[in-house]
């Protein structure tokens, strides 16, 4: 699982960074995504898949 | 107009977990469907997941009008009851506004809160016992000692608002909120943006580890965001932050007590449910109010419906998490649903800032409420609890409870 995200799309919901904080994270200056590991470990494929799901502004794309 | 045969806004609906029946009728003949106002006014109402999900998502869709004196009125309320903004800049002042506020109710920032709302939520709960020691076993009631002041206190100490002046700004929302308010929302709408203001050029000489105190910061480097901007955006966060999370802990509450097999689950290992159960009573909890309201900006086409420019779209959140084409046995409370992507917080750029602090507020009440009183039970049946109908928020009056 490779994880791509549009910096220019994200909304800074946050969503992500509460739900899988290994993950994601948010610049601290204008709350926009960050992601910690490109490619998470398979213990955290679900709650990743989750947190593109519930990504408000469709800036968070899988590659499987 | 020609709306008086359309459906009129807010439905009827049996009590306070329920949604109005409409919404399936409506559902059923289609994605956006007329309706009328509770000002009278002919509107579209977005019933579907899908139509709901893409209206969000389309920024043809805004929150100001091209010709705000033409524009359908939604209701007599001081909020979400016409257009606001202005049509050339909406766009541009709408990001402004999200790129000031979301380090604020960042993800980290609402983690490192948690251990606070802990706190807070057990000085609720000591509140809870000692109420109920005090009535010798008569019912105690949720929405006062809980489902009210828990938000009220976290986001008081997030914006830095005295809580001491609770009674006053719960006083201005009530009032801005009700659908036929009218000269008296307006007017509450105005003490409220007084009182905000007020705290803003005190927080100017006095600045504070807040979010006022944060945005009277950047206004200093923004001459275009007037006191005006500053004092009606603290109030609408002082309203938002406290009357929605609020009406969510009620209802999450009755969800749980409704049916004690429920309950009794929870119970079983609260910590372990407690993340997916916040999301099921997200989903179900319903404002029975008009939606999220929207005015085209162009003629668009949403889901083979076309809406033409200026038309007023009323988003209704309540509807799309009850679409059986999204959700299997949409009125089933199922706290084990896997997904459950729900709309309880919109979607795409006017997305609920408050998101990550309401499901911070939320994970940790319910957990904390049910290992003190495991045997928390309704006083009153379900159908008994008074609803607050009438108000854009919804919510409920009391929600009585013994243990």
């Amino acid at each position: 699982m490779k994880i791509n995200a549009d910096t220019a799309v994200c909304v800074a919901s946050g969503q992500c960074a509460l739900l899988v904080p290994a993950v994601f994270d948010q610049r601290d200056d204008d709350g926009i995504v960050v992601v910690r590991n490109e490619e998470p470990p398979p213990e955290q494929h679900d709650a990743v898949r989750q947190a593109v799901l519930i990504c408000p502004s469709g800036a968070l794309r899988l590659v499987e | 107009m020609t709306s008086t045969a359309n459906p009129r806004l807010p439905f009827d609906r049996r009590n306070a977990l329920d949604v109005a029946p409409l919404y399936e009728t409506l559902r059923r003949e289609g994605p956006l469907v007329r309706v009328t106002t509770p000002a009278g006014d002919p509107a579209w109402l977005v019933t579907s997941f899908e139509a709901v999900r893409e209206v969000f998502r389309d920024n043809r869709f805004g929150r100001s009008h091209p010709a705000p004196e033409q524009a359908a009125r939604i209701s007599y309320a001081a909020l979400q009851e016409g257009p606001s903004g202005d049509f050339e800049t909406e766009e541009r002042d709408h990001k402004r506004l999200r790129r000031m506020l979301a380090p604020a109710f960042s993800a980290p920032r609402m983690r490192r809160l948690g251990d606070r709302i802990q706190e807070l939520t057990n000085g609720c709960l000591d509140d809870m016992r000692a109420a109920a020691d005090a009535r010798r076993g008569e019912p105690v009631d949720v929405q006062e000692l809980l489902a009210f002041p828990l938000p009220v206190l976290v986001i008081c100490e997030l914006l830095g608002v005295p809580y001491a002046d609770r009674a006053l700004f719960s006083d201005f929302s009530d009032r801005i909120s009700e659908f036929d308010g009218g000269a008296d929302a307006q007017a509450a709408m105005a003490e409220f943006a007084a009182y905000t203001g007020g705290l803003a050029v005190a927080k100017r000489t006095n600045p504070g580890p807040d979010v006022i105190s944060d945005l009277v910061a950047m206004q200093a480097d923004d001459p275009t965001f007037t006191d005006l901007d500053l004092a009606q955006l603290a109030a609408g966060l002082l309203f938002a932050g406290h009357e929605t999370t609020s009406t969510r802990i009620a209802l999450g509450v009755l969800f749980l007590l409704s049916d004690t097999s429920r309950r009794d689950r929870f119970v079983a290992d609260p910590e372990a449910q407690v993340d997916a159960t916040v999301e099921e009573i997200l989903r179900m909890s319903a404002t029975g109010g008009t939606g999220l309201l929207r005015y085209a900006h162009e003629d668009v086409e949403v889901c083979g419906v076309s809406i033409a420019r200026g038309d007023a779209v009323l988003v209704a959140i309540d509807s799309a998490n009850r679409d059986a084409s999204a959700f299997t046995a949409p009125d089933e409370f199922d706290p084990g649903r896997k997904p459950n992507v729900h709309m309880a917080f919109g979607y795409g750029a006017h997305v609920c800032i408050g998101a990550n602090l309401a499901r911070t507020e939320l994970r940790v009440v319910f957990p904390s409420l049910f290992r003190r009183f495991p045997g928390l039970r309704l006083a009153v049946d379900v159908d008994d609890i008074e609803m607050r109908p009438n108000r854009v928020a919804g919510g409920v009056v009391a929600v009585p409870v013994v243990w």
